[in-house]
């Protein structure tokens, strides 16, 4: 069996922290002592939306938590334990729930919606994945796409989805405490979508605690 | 954008720019070829949120190798639908070769399970607690008696790696896809915040399809 990928990555890992040194030499001793991000991503699995890649960022600079679809369920023992963590004991600053274009989840939820609609006949089998997916597939149920394209209807579901989870973040016990508490550190909610045919980040939306 | 001045999310979506830009100055079909091509990488990364270990950078790696997902302390828990349905899709439809579970030192999730073994059970009460449990039970089968808290630590942080990795190799996916005869291996790696440097600690291939090809 060959592994040659892995050792590849793993070579990869080696030049990356040699060059790292070299320019910064008690880099990594210093990032060992602790990390203070400001920012909590949470986005999509997606490879083509690495979060540290396209921003840029180093090492201790975000907070990431990446799941298929960029979902966050407020039943979600992992999504809920990063916020909780990151607002609580991190001290993040910012929460950027961040979808994209050509989303292969948001598809599938399109996909499956339209099986249900055309009452293929039969049932979705009960998996880790069809349940995960399931809230977004009753997201783009509930929405009109008739007059839309196959491309417009993905993008809509996309920001849909986007600003859906943000309202769930918003409603999730960390933000509310933090915003309830005139004490507590400010935390700003982000609804941001990549575009991966420009490679760039648009904001569609952002909660503060209101004042 | 919010009305604040420069702040951290302001700075990361101009920084996006700049990336941006510098990307189509050196590869002007990059992008478009992204987003037209599907996404087709042989990696699936499952690690921890903390913002140090940020894989595609400590990989090297371009938009298109890596599909990740993080949560705290790098957990696989059987009865996550989070992990497990990244887990699925990244064998299949995504199609990745290699799954590698990867820890790292210094790892705040291990040193709160640490903690929380040293005060006894409790109810868990809240989704963190809840999260940690799996990994405060496997703390508690450990001996650090007398260690130091840096090896305490390393001591939890390598066990959880191994367990994790055990996890993924009994989850559906990967026992469906080897007797399937599908091509995955499952690695357990463990990030050295220090040095920067990763070391595979355990490997795990799929069993031989038929004994003449071992």
């Amino acid at each position: 069996m060959s592994h040659e990928s892995m050792q590849t990555l793993l070579n990869a890992n080696e030049e990356w922290a040699q060059n790292v040194i070299k320019g910064t030499p008690d880099f990594f001793t210093q990032s060992a002592t602790g990390q203070s991000p400001k920012i909590l991503w949470i986005g999509c699995s997606d490879s083509r939306v690495p979060e540290s890649v396209i921003t840029a960022s180093k090492p201790g600079d975000i907070f990431v938590h990446r799941n298929i679809a960029n979902q966050f369920h407020l039943n979600d023992d992992s999504a809920l334990s990063v916020l909780t963590y990151a607002v609580k004991v991190v001290g993040i600053e910012h929460v950027v729930l961040v979808g994209h274009t050509n989303c292969g989840g948001a598809a599938a939820c399109l996909k499956a919606a339209e099986d249900a609609a055309a009452d293929t006949g039969a049932p979705q089998p009960d998996t880790p994945l069809t349940r995960w997916l399931s809230p977004l597939i009753a997201l783009v149920q509930s929405l009109d796409l008739s007059a839309c394209s196959a491309s417009e209807a993905l993008d809509k579901v996309v920001q849909t989805n986007i600003i859906t989870q943000v309202d769930n973040i918003c409603n999730s016990e960390p933000i509310t405490t933090a915003w309830a508490d005139p004490n507590a550190k400010k935390v700003t909610v982000h609804g941001w979508v990549y575009d991966l045919a420009r490679g760039r980040i648009d904001e569609l939306v952002f909660r503060e605690a209101q004042a | 954008m919010s009305q604040l001045q420069l702040n951290a999310a302001e700075d990361l979506i101009n920084a996006n720019e700049r990336w941006a830009r510098d990307v189509i100055k050196h590869d002007p079909n990059f992008f478009k070829d992204s987003a037209t091509d599907s996404q087709r990488p042989k990696v699936l990364w499952i690690g921890c949120s903390d913002s140090r270990v940020p894989a595609s950078v400590v990989t090297a790696s371009m938009p298109g190798d890596i599909f990740t997902h993080t949560n705290i302390a790098n957990q696989f828990h059987s009865f996550d639908d989070n992990v497990n349905s990244v887990l699925s899709y990244a064998v299949d439809p995504v199609g990745v070769k290699h799954v590698v579970l990867v820890g790292h030192s210094v790892c705040g999730g291990a040193q709160s399970a640490i903690q929380a073994a040293e005060q006894g059970p409790v109810e868990p009460y809240d989704p963190l607690t809840r999260w940690l449990a799996p990994l405060v039970q496997l703390v508690r089968t450990l001996d650090l008696h007398g260690l130091p808290e840096n090896e305490a630590v390393d001591k939890v942080v390598e066990a959880n790696i191994r367990k994790q990795v055990e996890n993924i190799c009994l989850s559906e996916p990967i026992v469906t896809a080897w007797a399937t005869g599908k091509n995955v291996s499952v690695h357990g790696w463990v990030y050295d915040l220090a040095t920067g440097r990763i070391r595979e600690l355990v490997v795990r291939s799929p069993p031989c399809a038929n004994a003449s090809s071992c």
